[in-house]
């Protein structure tokens, strides 16, 4: 591959010509004319050479367009270097303003427009392509396509966290001090928190009228024995629809999926030793916090500030930095597999920058090892 | 006929873009035509690397991380080795980013 980019300038020169031609009754009809299209083309090839893409004479079959400005001789002190073309190299670094300006400084109908342009770009770009791409893009380019900060954010965060910690907390003793004021109370606690702990220790057999250990595995006899050992004023029917509630929540009944629905979704994230199945639907998130903070359901805010704190946000951010500034491979796939942990892709189309050289390629296959 | 956006983080489209920027925030060109060039670019790239390019390349190397969003593939390869016709490159981390080609003949 030393020699990779050997058909690339004639490729490249190929695709500037192409816009160039397809372009240019647009450009007569908008008002800018030819000069100003010729000017785009200088400017395009010109950067292309300083980025070491294009070789610095450039033969093209039939040299039409490179009158208006010639190309100047591949500029000494431009402190560009060609590998960083995917950081943020300014106009500025590029062209030394003097040399650049057009010599006729077309005034345009649209001159005062250029804030239109600067503004919509990351939108007008949207519509085509993936989003993805632009917000790529973005971070490639902050200069340009940065939106400004959302003002929303500042005004919710701090808020969000201050009320955040100093109510749940409270709220954590509040349910704490609470929990046996009612026997109510109680059951609904111990199928949210309490449960878990419960589950570890050895079942103990329900002793008389202690409603409150109705709640470990083996519970599913609980609905007989509650008529029996309850002094409870109310009629043993009101028992069994409350019993219900409250024995769905061992690890060995077998009505877990009413469990599932009755405020159960606070409890899939605490238990270690839950069954697969009820792990399985939410297993991204799981502190204990989560089951009281679910039950104050204007508290949605706080839960991601928790995750902001997340080390991996920042390795992602990391990550996503490292790779803008290194090689890249943009391309088209036509089939992507996996069989374990082998990857098999295959692409099309593709560009490549490897170590500083631009690699066109019709056909790719990759084998990646995850 | 629809485009990718894809190819305007290549050098060529970067290059492309830069000049176009310039060129609107001088006042010498219309953004609505500054669009419509870039629009062209994705066109005329496509095409290109369609007809033009025949070269085979051969990727290898551990998937650090894959992605699939919005149809796009996103790939972070570590010690990755690319291997064509006329030799071979050794790289530590590449980022491939591939659309579905199937977009673009629908």
């Amino acid at each position: 591959m030393a020699n990779g980019n050997s058909g690339v300038p004639s490729v490249y020169l190929h695709v500037i010509d192409d816009v160039v031609n397809k372009v240019r009754d647009e450009f007569i009809s908008s008002g800018a004319g030819e000069s100003v299209l010729s000017e785009l083309q200088a400017m395009w090839e010109m950067k292309l050479v300083q980025c070491g893409v294009l070789p610095p004479n450039i033969q093209r079959p039939a040299p039409p367009k490179l009158t208006g400005t010639p190309t100047p001789v591949h500029d000494l002190n431009v402190p560009y270097e060609g590998h960083e073309e995917y950081e943020t190299p300014t106009a500025e670094m590029l062209f030394p303003p003097t040399p650049l300006q057009t010599p006729i400084q077309t005034p345009l109908p649209g001159t005062g427009e250029h804030h239109l342009y600067q503004t919509p770009t990351p939108g007008e770009y949207a519509p085509v392509g993936d989003p993805r791409d632009i917000s790529e893009l973005k971070g490639g380019r902050p200069s340009h396509y940065m939106n400004p900060p959302s003002p929303w954010l500042g005004n919710q965060r701090p808020l969000g966290v201050d009320v955040n910690v100093a109510y749940v907390e409270g709220r954590e003793e509040v349910d704490r001090g609470g929990s046996h004021q009612s026997l109510t109370q109680d059951f609904l606690m111990a199928s949210s928190g309490k449960r878990k702990r419960d589950s570890f220790t050895p079942h103990h057999p329900p002793a008389e009228g202690v409603i409150p250990q109705q709640d470990g595995s083996g519970d599913t006899i609980l609905e007989f024995i509650l008529p029996e050992t309850t002094s409870f004023p109310h009629s043993s029917k009101e028992h069994k629809e409350e019993s219900v509630i409250t024995q769905i929540d061992g690890n060995n009944d077998d009505s877990n999926n009413s469990y599932r629905l009755q405020g159960g979704s606070s409890e899939i994230y605490n238990s270690p030793v839950e069954p697969a199945e009820l792990r399985a639907p939410t297993p991204a998130v799981g502190t204990p916090r989560l089951a009281k903070i679910e039950v104050l359901d204007d508290d949605e805010p706080p839960l991601n500030e928790d995750d902001d704190d997340d080390e991996d946000l920042d390795d992602l951010r990391q990550g996503e930095e490292e790779t803008q500034t290194h090689h890249l491979v943009l391309a088209q796939f036509d089939r992507v597999s996996r069989t374990k942990s082998r990857w098999k892709c295959t692409l099309k189309d593709g560009i490549m920058h490897i170590n500083n050289r631009d690699v066109l390629f019709n056909k790719a296959n990759g084998e990646f090892e995850f | 006929m629809a485009t990718f956006e894809l190819y305007r983080r290549s050098t060529i489209g970067m290059c492309l873009t830069e000049t176009l920027d310039d060129m609107v925030s001088t006042g010498t060109l219309n953004p609505e035509v500054a669009i419509q060039v870039l629009v062209q670019f994705d066109r005329s790239m496509t095409e290109a690397l369609e007809t033009q390019v025949k070269s085979k390349v051969t990727i290898k190397g551990h998937l650090h991380t894959y992605r699939f969003c919005d149809n796009v593939w996103t790939f972070i390869l570590q010690d990755a080795t690319f291997k064509n016709e006329e030799g071979h490159e050794q790289v530590g981390k590449v980022k491939i980013v591939a659309c579905d080609s199937k977009l673009l003949t629908q």
